[in-house]
């Protein structure tokens, strides 16, 4: 269920497109933090879809859905977040293989930790600093996590 | 490992065996020598029976007398107590004392460090079975089979002691110079000899069982071991060693209050949130490790019954993880707000290495990480090579699964306290577009704390479960982690005891709590289904939907009412201001009930939920 009360079926590769393409199109540090917010409840929504599929790797998509979760947190804990409400919707099971799953996440970890890092320099507010600092080492794990 | 009190009462005993065994004439020297060490260890053994509580009041209907044990151990005290006093008890050298005096003064010195050790279980100024506890030892240790046992210890070393003493005062080398010496040594003999009869004959009538005296030599002294990070590499046996050595940190770490500082990083949403990842990801493994145990133990042409067993307690395990993993999809929701500065608590570590070691136990690969780079699992002949190794590593997944139900109920109580104190929070992005709130968080809907709680009653209920059925595999195939069963029974043995005669000393103590319901009568029909033991969460959820329907119903009731009094006389006013918490100021001019769409709190997850809490998700999505 979104926000909104849709229930859809969501392509999981065509949804971190989009918000890799928000995040890569983020020009202030409001958007770049609200797309964040976004990107991280994406990830923990594909890392808890993964996380039954197979026994060797319930740990690392239980680990991922953590970090995304610390990214989120850290992303909230940021003044210069707008106010609103996430664009991310509820994912219904997807037809995805687990290769397809760990690879988005993998990728999506890559362009958050860049992203945030870079919005560390563009802001002088410490608060603001910290909070990209802690959700970019959040996003920089779903990285590790999900590499092989 | 920490000292157990049996690395002090096996040596005190060896010592008082050597020291007896010397049958020739003793020096005057050092005749007057073991009679000041014998003083001193019939001033140990005194201020252990001066520890035991008098033998309680039968009160005002006389429900409890004394028991036979109870009044042998009164008996004893008083006759040991006079004893130490008429002997000269005084440290003496040793270095070049006689053997006897060496062994009687070495005897002493073990039995006061293992009483030491014994009161390291409950805090300053605290006697054991009166004090306040300071570990998860002390009911066992106030237990009566535990005191059983130190009691028939004591018994035993009085006993060997009185044909010693007597034979001193038979061979003293100028008997008249030393009449003084023998009275005293008679009056001595008379207090070992009543402790002796009247511990042996409680003992007649009510042996000790050998559990008891298995669970006293293992009592272990109450502070944690310290933290051996996982290293690289580390074979199944390292493996083992770690996780029962952190198995014990939480253990102790289950002690601490379960009411700590507000913003203390031990009570945040992500403090909790990390110990059910690891929960989750411990109990996992250990599923998959008792699997590959059952198969080695058919290889290894290991009993039937023991591979059953095994089979059960895989079994049992498959239960636990789908419930922890659970919880953790609650807090991806849930927060305690934004905490600026909080550091990982010790626990925590601890909670990392025991799901580190553990999954290396399960998997191939030494270096094993909860990555996606992971290995393969464990081959069977490489977990367990020998029958032997079979019982090391059950162990070392039932230790893991007794911290894991201790610390849980800790936590559950803790969560519980700050859902009462509404400080459990939902990021205010994750709520409907129309809800316009200018704040990061909200406070989180009763629904949803109460379906946290619920969740966690159900894995600690799983938890639970599958540690009594490790109990009894530990015990059959006699690994060393069995006193953990023992220790289980006894305990709770003494709190039923305890709670019978209304003598619980124990209030600190953390047990599982129910979810919170609504105050007052409205909470009667979740309450109703606890003392049932129900912890099926979508049964429990159903009555705290009928719960909160009743509370609605009794506020909205009370609320008339009050409006129809108001104009008689003024509604009292709150005497106490509230705390100003961030987020609770931060909500306060918020409306109470946020509502999506369809009037429910809304979130963007439907997989967070386990299967039977999403049967009900008419009222908790």
């Amino acid at each position: 269920m979104s926000p909104s009360g849709c229930i859809r079926t969501v392509n999981h590769l065509q949804d971190t497109e989009e918000i890799s393409a928000r995040l890569r199109d983020a020009a202030s540090l409001p958007d770049l933090l609200a797309a964040s917010f976004d990107a991280f409840e994406i990830a923990r929504m594909l890392a808890r879809a993964g996380d039954l599929r197979l026994p060797e790797l319930f740990a690392a998509f239980m680990t991922t859905a953590d970090a995304a979760v610390d990214g989120r947190e850290a992303v909230t804990a940021a003044p210069a977040l707008p106010a609103g409400s996430t664009t991310a919707c509820a994912l219904t099971p997807s037809a995805a293989g687990t290769e397809e799953i760990t690879a988005a996440l993998a990728a999506l970890g890559t362009l958050l930790s860049d992203r945030l890092a870079y919005a560390v320099t563009l802001t002088a507010e410490p608060a603001d600093r910290d909070a990209c600092a802690a959700a970019a080492d959040a996003a920089s794990r779903i990285h590790h996590l999900m590499t092989p | 490992m920490n000292p157990t009190f049996g690395d002090f009462l096996t040596p005190a005993g060896e010592h008082i065996t050597a020291a007896v065994a010397f049958r020739g004439e003793l020096p005057a020297g050092a005749r007057e020598d073991a009679i000041a060490e014998l003083g001193r260890v019939v001033s140990a053994l005194a201020r252990y029976l001066g520890d035991l509580p008098p033998p309680h009041d039968p009160g005002p209907g006389g429900t409890f007398p004394p028991t036979f044990r109870e009044r042998a151990a009164a008996d004893a005290r008083v006759a040991l107590r006079r004893a130490a006093r008429t002997l000269r008890h005084r440290a003496t050298s040793t270095q070049d004392a006689h053997p006897v005096v060496r062994h009687l003064s070495a005897a002493a010195d073990y039995l006061s460090a293992g009483r030491d050790l014994l009161h390291t279980h409950f805090t300053t100024g605290g006697q054991p079975g009166t004090g306040p506890e300071n570990s998860y030892w002390a009911p066992a240790i106030t237990s009566a089979p535990v005191t059983s046992a130190l009691l028939s210890e004591l018994a035993h070393h009085a006993r060997v002691l009185v044909p010693w003493a007597a034979q001193l005062t038979m061979t003293a080398p100028g008997l008249c110079a030393l009449a003084a010496d023998r009275l005293i040594l008679h009056q001595a003999i008379s207090g070992l000899w009543i402790t002796a009869a009247a511990i042996q004959a409680a003992e007649h009538d009510n042996p000790t069982p050998p559990r008891a005296r298995h669970l006293l030599a293992a009592i272990p002294a109450a502070a944690p071991p310290p933290r051996q990070p996982p290293g690289t590499g580390e074979p199944v046996t390292g493996l083992c060693h770690g996780i029962t050595i952190t198995a014990d940190r939480l253990r102790h770490a289950a002690r601490a209050p379960t009411q700590p500082g507000r913003w203390s990083p031990a009570a945040t949403s992500a403090s909790w949130r990390r110990a059910a990842l690891a929960c989750a990801i411990t109990s996992h493994a250990s599923e998959i490790v008792l699997h590959t145990l059952t198969d080695r133990a058919r290889h290894l042409g290991i009993e039937p019954a023991i591979t059953e067993r095994l089979r059960g307690a895989a079994a049992a395990m498959s239960q636990t993880w789908p419930w922890w993993r659970a919880v953790a999809c609650e807090w991806d929701i849930l927060s305690t707000g934004t905490h600026h500065g909080t550091s990982s608590t010790p626990a925590a570590a601890d909670f990392e290495d025991l799901a580190l070691r553990t999954g290396r136990l399960a998997h191939a690969s030494p270096d094993w990480t909860p990555g996606y780079a992971g290995s393969s699992i464990r081959g069977r002949a490489v977990l367990a090579p020998a029958r032997g190794d079979v019982s090391t590593v059950v162990a070392a997944i039932h230790h893991a699964a007794d911290a894991i139900t201790r610390i849980a109920i800790q936590h559950q109580q803790a969560v519980s306290t700050a859902a009462g104190e509404r400080r459990l929070y939902l990021p205010t992005r994750l709520m409907p577009a129309t809800c316009d709130i200018p704040y990061p968080y909200t406070l989180a809907p009763r629904k949803r704390t109460s379906k946290l709680l619920a969740t966690y009653a159900a894995a600690i209920g799983a938890s639970a479960r599958a540690t009594e059925v490790l109990d009894e595999l530990a015990a059959a195939i006699g690994a060393p982690s069995t006193i953990l069963g023992v220790h289980r029974s006894i305990a709770s043995q003494q709190a039923s005891t305890r709670r019978r005669e209304g003598t619980d000393i124990a209030q600190t103590q953390p047990r599982p709590v129910p979810p919170p319901a609504a105050p007052g009568q409205a909470a009667q029909i979740e309450h109703l289904l606890h003392s049932l033991q129900i912890t099926e969460p979508a049964l429990l959820l159903r009555a705290a939907a009928l719960d909160q329907a009743t509370h609605e119903l009794l506020a909205e009731a009370t609320a008339k009412s009050r409006k129809q009094g108001s104009a008689a006389a003024p509604l009292p006013q709150r005497s106490q201001k509230a705390p100003n918490w961030p987020a609770r100021a931060a909500g306060k001019d918020l409306p109470r009930h946020i509502s999506g769409r369809d009037g429910q709190v809304t979130h963007t997850d439907q997989k967070a939920a386990p299967t039977a809490v999403t049967a009900s998700k008419n009222s908790i999505r």
